[in-house]
């Protein structure tokens, strides 16, 4: 590091006991570790022991009364665990892990946590810096695997560097977009003395990284002017609102504008889903109304969300009519897929707060209405259907009752599938950083770890994971960390024996042809009860709601496996790379 | 196809060169040729990285992309117009002792280009110009036998009176990007 790169530091110094009672000896590495993440108010680490990482696992055990840590059984786990309790919690989630397989298993993690804009610290272990580039037991490149899917990443050869890095990594982690940063922790900085004593600066700048949170006056200005002309203005807002804590702010401005407004998926319980204002969440399996408006507005005020192709289908037709005003932390998105008229680069809340005094008070009234007359068309033809209640159980009526007994405030934390989709749309979220889905990288296997993530994060709330058959196979073992931690999650696996989703498109666009997505299942309860966790099975419409009761009442953790439909297909559907003009109901 | 030279202020790291050429493979996009070193200041390294693209808003976006990352600084994006660029190149060629002789003086007069080294029976030709100059001076020496041949990257400053390393953050400024 060159003079020229140091931070701007806040006056605020640790001198930590640890070092007081060694007297002259300084810390080592891996105990300079441990102060970092005491420094940043870590109280809890998910992860997994192994060779290169040892040091610093002897160290943590010095401080198991302060940090609790818990012990997954794969480092996928560890990596959507810490996902889903810095998504439930607003704080930076963290990994500690070995090198080789260790840092390898977390890679789907961090690719997921850098395109949902989760914020992770992950440590992961690396051989001794002297057989770096040698091939040496358990050494994988983790700088060179890990750059195309990080924020940031860092190795670590020596223990001096490690206050100054791990203040850096906290700051880039939760800062401008979130996202995982990695640290390669070699074997011998663990170890090795520090030569000087510790003290940790807490980073709030950096010359080369600084985003800008308080927007720009002009732009303000402008993007207000548009709203106050505006005779059919539209709110899509994203994840970014529940990032930046911007919930109050955003209810505030849709309340003075009286601008109607809709969800991204992972934008999902910012808003209370029924507010008058809300018409629902918007993509490929979003809603009719939400969908269909955004050909029919004519102001498009997207806050905190990126324009994903599962939000536009083709970006090209996506609302050309209208001009877009785009409220976003990070520059590179601007324009990236949809030109904005007035961008607005900045933190949305302080956006929202900014934008408040300036724009007119409103009557949207009748352009609200048009929405609701599209519900109707939504609600005859999809969601009757869902929830006839005829034939065997359908994933929707599942989460419609969930929803109603748990009265909209548990945390639901999905997987990726057809299950997935229907949570969103019968789920009615009340409390905000309810909603826990792999979104972007819409990585299978995510929501058994997320959700004891989660409980961990969240530890007052009712987390509930609503899980396919297919998704729940593929961290299965996760159920032995939930069971060892005691950590009272609640699941429901939603059973069609099918990789439903695959399904679905293999039968609307292949022509029927079920190429390899019937699963024969294994009995999850006795699985369940094998790990120490209790559970039934429901597959009577009659037993559903006592089986719902059954396991929201249940003090520790519970499977609950429904009998679902076997072959349900969720709609509306955008197909993939259409206009959302073209999306269908059935 | 237009050409770009992309400058890129970088903190002086370790992978910082992967870190940026990953953005153009993931973008699919070639690089004609690429020169970095450190800069007047220390600890900063320079970047001049050619491209040619056929669309500048995919540009726009790569150079906000590349401004992304944490170590980067800065990041400009220049047409051919906008800066003066040069690309040196080494020529080595035959000379055996019965061959036709090389002449220096339209060598040094027509073609700005100087003879570095003699050896025995072949002389090291530099020459620093545009590749076009490069490539006229290849054809005509071509015939005397080209042993080896070799070219730099482009070097470039802009037409600017000011230097671009004034608009590097020298403190906190504001996270900012040009094309």
């Amino acid at each position: 590091m060159g003079n020229l790169l140091e931070i701007e530091l806040k006056q605020e110094t640790f001198v930590t006991p640890a070092q007081e009672k060694e007297g002259q000896t300084f810390l080592s590495g891996a105990q300079a570790m441990m102060e970092c993440l005491l420094a940043e108010n870590v109280d809890t680490i998910f992860g997994y022991p192994g060779g290169a990482i040892m040091p610093t696992y002897d160290a943590l055990y010095d401080y198991i009364d302060r940090i609790n840590h818990i012990l997954v059984r794969h480092e996928q786990g560890a990596g959507h665990a810490a996902q889903g309790f810095a998504r439930v919690s607003g704080r930076t989630g963290i990994c500690l892990v070995t090198s080789g397989p260790g840092g390898t298993n977390l890679i789907t993690p961090i690719a997921d946590a850098i395109i949902d804009c989760t914020p992770l610290v992950c440590i992961v272990g690396q051989v001794k810096s002297n057989l770096l580039g040698t091939d040496a037991f358990q050494e994988t490149d983790m700088i060179g695997v890990t750059t195309p899917v990080c924020k940031w990443n860092y190795q670590i050869t020596d223990p001096n560097e490690v206050p100054e890095i791990m203040a850096k990594a906290f700051f880039i982690a939760k800062s401008g977009k979130p996202g995982p940063v990695v640290i390669d922790f070699a074997r011998d900085a663990q170890a090795a003395k520090m030569t000087k004593p510790f003290v940790y600066k807490k980073v709030e700048k950096m010359v080369s990284y600084n985003p800008r949170v308080v927007p720009k006056q002009e732009q303000i200005e402008k993007a207000a002017e548009l709203i106050n002309k505006a005779k059919r203005p539209y709110i899509l807002f994203g994840h970014g609102v529940l990032i930046a804590d911007a919930v109050q702010e955003l209810l505030d401005f849709v309340e003075k504008t009286d601008i109607p407004c809709a969800s991204t998926l992972l934008g999902l319980s910012a808003m209370p889903n029924n507010h008058p204002n809300y018409m629902g969440w918007l993509g490929m399996h979003g809603m009719y109304a939400p969908n269909v408006m955004t050909d029919e507005c004519d102001v498009l005020i997207a806050v905190g969300m990126r324009f994903d192709d599962r939000v536009t289908g083709d970006s090209t037709k996506f609302a050309p009519q209208a001009r877009i005003i785009h409220i976003e932390i990070d520059p590179s998105e601007v324009d990236k897929i949809k030109k904005a008229e007035a961008p607005v680069i900045g933190d949305a809340k302080e956006a929202l707060k900014m934008l408040m005094p300036l724009v007119k008070k409103g009557d949207f009234t009748g352009w609200k209405n048009e929405f609701r007359k599209l519900d109707v068309k939504e609600y005859d033809k999809v969601t009757l259907r869902d929830l006839s209640q005829e034939g065997k159980i359908k994933m929707a009526e599942v989460v419609a009752l969930l929803s109603d007994k748990t009265n909209g405030e548990a945390c639901i934390v999905v997987d990726v599938g057809q299950h997935q989709m229907v949570t969103a749309r019968y789920y009615q979220f009340k409390k905000a950083n309810s909603f826990i889905a792999s979104g972007g990288l819409g990585t299978m296997g995510f929501a058994i770890p997320a959700s004891f993530g989660a409980k961990v994060g969240a530890p007052d709330r009712e987390v509930v994971g609503i899980i396919g058959d297919g998704c729940f196979q593929m961290t299965i073992q996760e159920l032995g960390t939930i069971a060892q931690s005691g950590l009272a999650v609640k699941m429901i696996i939603l059973n069609n024996n099918f990789l439903g989703m695959v399904r679905q498109w293999q039968q609307l666009f292949y022509d029927n042809r079920y190429s390899f997505v019937e699963l024969q299942n294994p009995d999850f309860i006795t699985i369940a009860r094998g790990f120490g966790i209790d559970g039934h099975t429901c597959s009577q419409r009659e037993t559903l709601s006592d089986s719902l009761d059954k396991m929201l009442e249940s003090k520790k953790a519970y499977l609950l496996e429904v009998i679902v439909e076997k072959e349900e297909n969720v709609f509306p559907m955008v197909p993939a790379g259409t206009s959302v003009s073209e999306i269908r109901l059935e | 196809m237009t050409t770009y030279t992309i400058c890129v202020f970088t903190e002086n790291t370790i992978g910082l060169l992967n870190k940026i050429t990953i953005i153009f493979t993931r973008r699919r996009i070639n690089i004609e040729s690429l020169t970095v070193s450190e800069t007047e200041r220390k600890g900063i390294s320079r970047f001049t990285i050619v491209i040619k693209h056929e669309k500048r808003e995919e540009v726009e976006k790569l150079v906000r992309q590349i401004r992304k990352i944490i170590e980067v600084l800065a990041v400009f994006g220049y047409l051919n117009e906008d800066i003066v660029y040069n690309e040196i190149a080494l020529y080595k060629i035959s000379t055996p002792l019965n061959g036709k002789s090389v002449d220096v003086e339209t060598i040094n007069k027509v073609y700005k280009a100087w003879v570095v080294y003699w050896g025995l029976d072949y002389v090291v030709i530099e020459k620093t110009g545009t590749e076009t100059e490069i490539f006229d001076f290849f054809r005509y020496i071509k015939p005397h036998g080209i042993i080896e041949f070799v070219r730099s990257g482009r070097v470039a400053v802009g037409k600017t009176p000011q230097g671009l390393i004034e608009y590097l953050p020298e403190e906190i400024t504001e996270w900012e990007y040009y094309l």
